[in-house]
């Protein structure tokens, strides 16, 4: 069953079909939430964003894809969650296998850190909140800049602005060469 | 600089682009999720369960608010008078929308399935089928789905996730609501009312008869523009909501 049946039979009350849109998008809802700032909470938060698309599904423009509509259902539960809680949605995501936290406290861990990737994360880590939704859009996620826009709810050209913000201060921080 | 998407399929042996490096980083960030038939599960569960999106964070009803519509309903099963059942639900009725208040049970399950032959048409065609003068809200521009239904009584436009229905408001009943407490709260702005909690609705067709099946619907603001009935569901945020009907032209 494709996503635009799925969503035909879902709009009609079938929870067979819907079930089957839930288990398609679980894993790069639960990737969005949790990169975006849900942390623990994401499991909630993606509960919650597929019952409120259910809900809205006649809001959504057929012929369309459904994975950044509903992306932005997450991010929006997302943004509310952080908010609601009064803080600033930070990235808790862990590396696999590299040592944490890299910071200048730690020599050790630049010692272990020879890919950088501890430190590009730290630099991604301490981006402005908005350059770093869409550096996490761009390329944790990898979405296109057009779903990014979507599922950020701003335009195209304020996504190509931030990115290009944003690369730039990682450059500063972390450089541009192969370490 | 360039900001454009190199490194994917560039020279393996070059030195990769900082894009490229965020895209392997991304590769090995651990995200823990549940199996996907287990949210599934859980999902359907929920929807089964008639509770709408963040039932549980704004409308769970206290102990006591629970015991009282018990105690209401018990009331109502075990015979008490008219008079008493009036204590208990008040009725508002509000340009084509006639609300309970104070009577309801469970929230519905169903979602919301289609109005009496509704079909899909153009905005344009809405205009010239129905009576009455279809309005768009100038902050949300087209709508992206125009339906119209039961012989153009109701509009119905929609964008991603907000629905306005449009209906002759000075003609009967044509819309049912169900809701525990709170009453709904009055907003001035738009001479019209905020329901704020997730409630049951049910379409009463045309000439009265029975009810269509109760869905769940989230907060919704009705109001009057001219002589036309209007009822705005989906924006969760009375500000927002009443924005939207302000821009209505």
């Amino acid at each position: 069953m494709d996503d635009d049946e799925a969503v035909t039979r879902a709009l009609a009350g079938d929870l067979d079909a819907y079930e089957v849109l839930v288990t398609r998008y679980s894993a790069v809802a639960h990737r969005t939430a949790s990169l975006l700032g849900a942390g623990d909470e994401a499991e909630d938060v993606v509960q919650e964003a597929f019952v409120k698309a259910f809900r809205h599904l006649g809001g959504f423009r057929r012929g369309s894809s459904f994975r950044p509509w509903l992306l932005r259902i997450v991010a929006n539960e997302t943004h509310d969650l952080t908010r609601s809680r009064g803080r600033r949605s930070d990235l808790t995501v862990r590396l696999s296998g590299v040592r944490e936290p890299y910071g200048p406290d730690d020599p050790e861990g630049a010692a272990v850190d020879a890919d950088g990737k501890a430190r590009l994360l730290a630099a991604v880590r301490a981006l402005p909140e908005r350059e770093r939704e869409v550096v996490v859009c761009r390329y944790f996620l990898q979405l296109s800049e057009a779903e990014t826009a979507e599922v950020l709810g701003v335009r195209l050209g304020t996504v190509k602005s931030r990115t290009f913000r944003a690369l730039r201060r990682l450059r500063e921080e972390v450089g541009d060469e192969h370490l | 600089m360039s900001t454009s998407d190199d490194g994917r399929f560039g020279d393996p042996e070059a030195p990769r682009s900082l894009e490229a490096r965020l895209r392997a980083l991304g590769e090995e960030l651990a995200v823990p999720a549940p199996p996907p038939a287990d949210v599934a599960r859980a999902v359907r569960a929920r929807l089964q369960d008639g509770r709408a999106a963040r039932s549980r964070a704004r409308w769970r009803p206290s102990p006591r608010v629970a015991a009282a519509v018990v105690a209401a309903l018990m009331a109502v099963l075990l015979g008490a008078t008219p008079q008493g059942r009036a204590a208990v639900v008040s009725v508002l009725r509000f340009a084509g929308v006639e609300i309970d208040v104070g009577g309801a049970g469970p929230l519905p399950t169903r979602a919301p399935g289609p109005l009496p032959s509704e079909r899909r048409v153009t905005l344009e065609e809405a205009r010239r089928t129905v009576r009455f003068p279809i309005v768009v809200p100038a902050v949300l521009g087209e709508p992206v789905d125009v339906r119209i239904a039961d012989g153009g009584r109701v509009v119905t436009l929609r964008w991603p996730g907000i629905r306005l229905d449009e209906f002759d408001g000075t003609l009967g009943v044509v819309w049912h609501k169900e809701l525990g407490g709170p009453w709904p709260e009055q907003v001035s702005a738009v001479g019209g009312w905020w329901i704020r909690q997730p409630h049951g609705v049910s379409y009463v067709p045309s000439g009265g008869g029975t009810p269509r099946e109760e869905r769940a619907a989230g907060p919704t603001l009705i109001w009057q523009h001219g002589l036309v009935g209007l009822r705005l569901e989906g924006p969760d945020d009375r500000a927002e909501a009443v924005r939207i009907a302000l821009s209505v032209r």
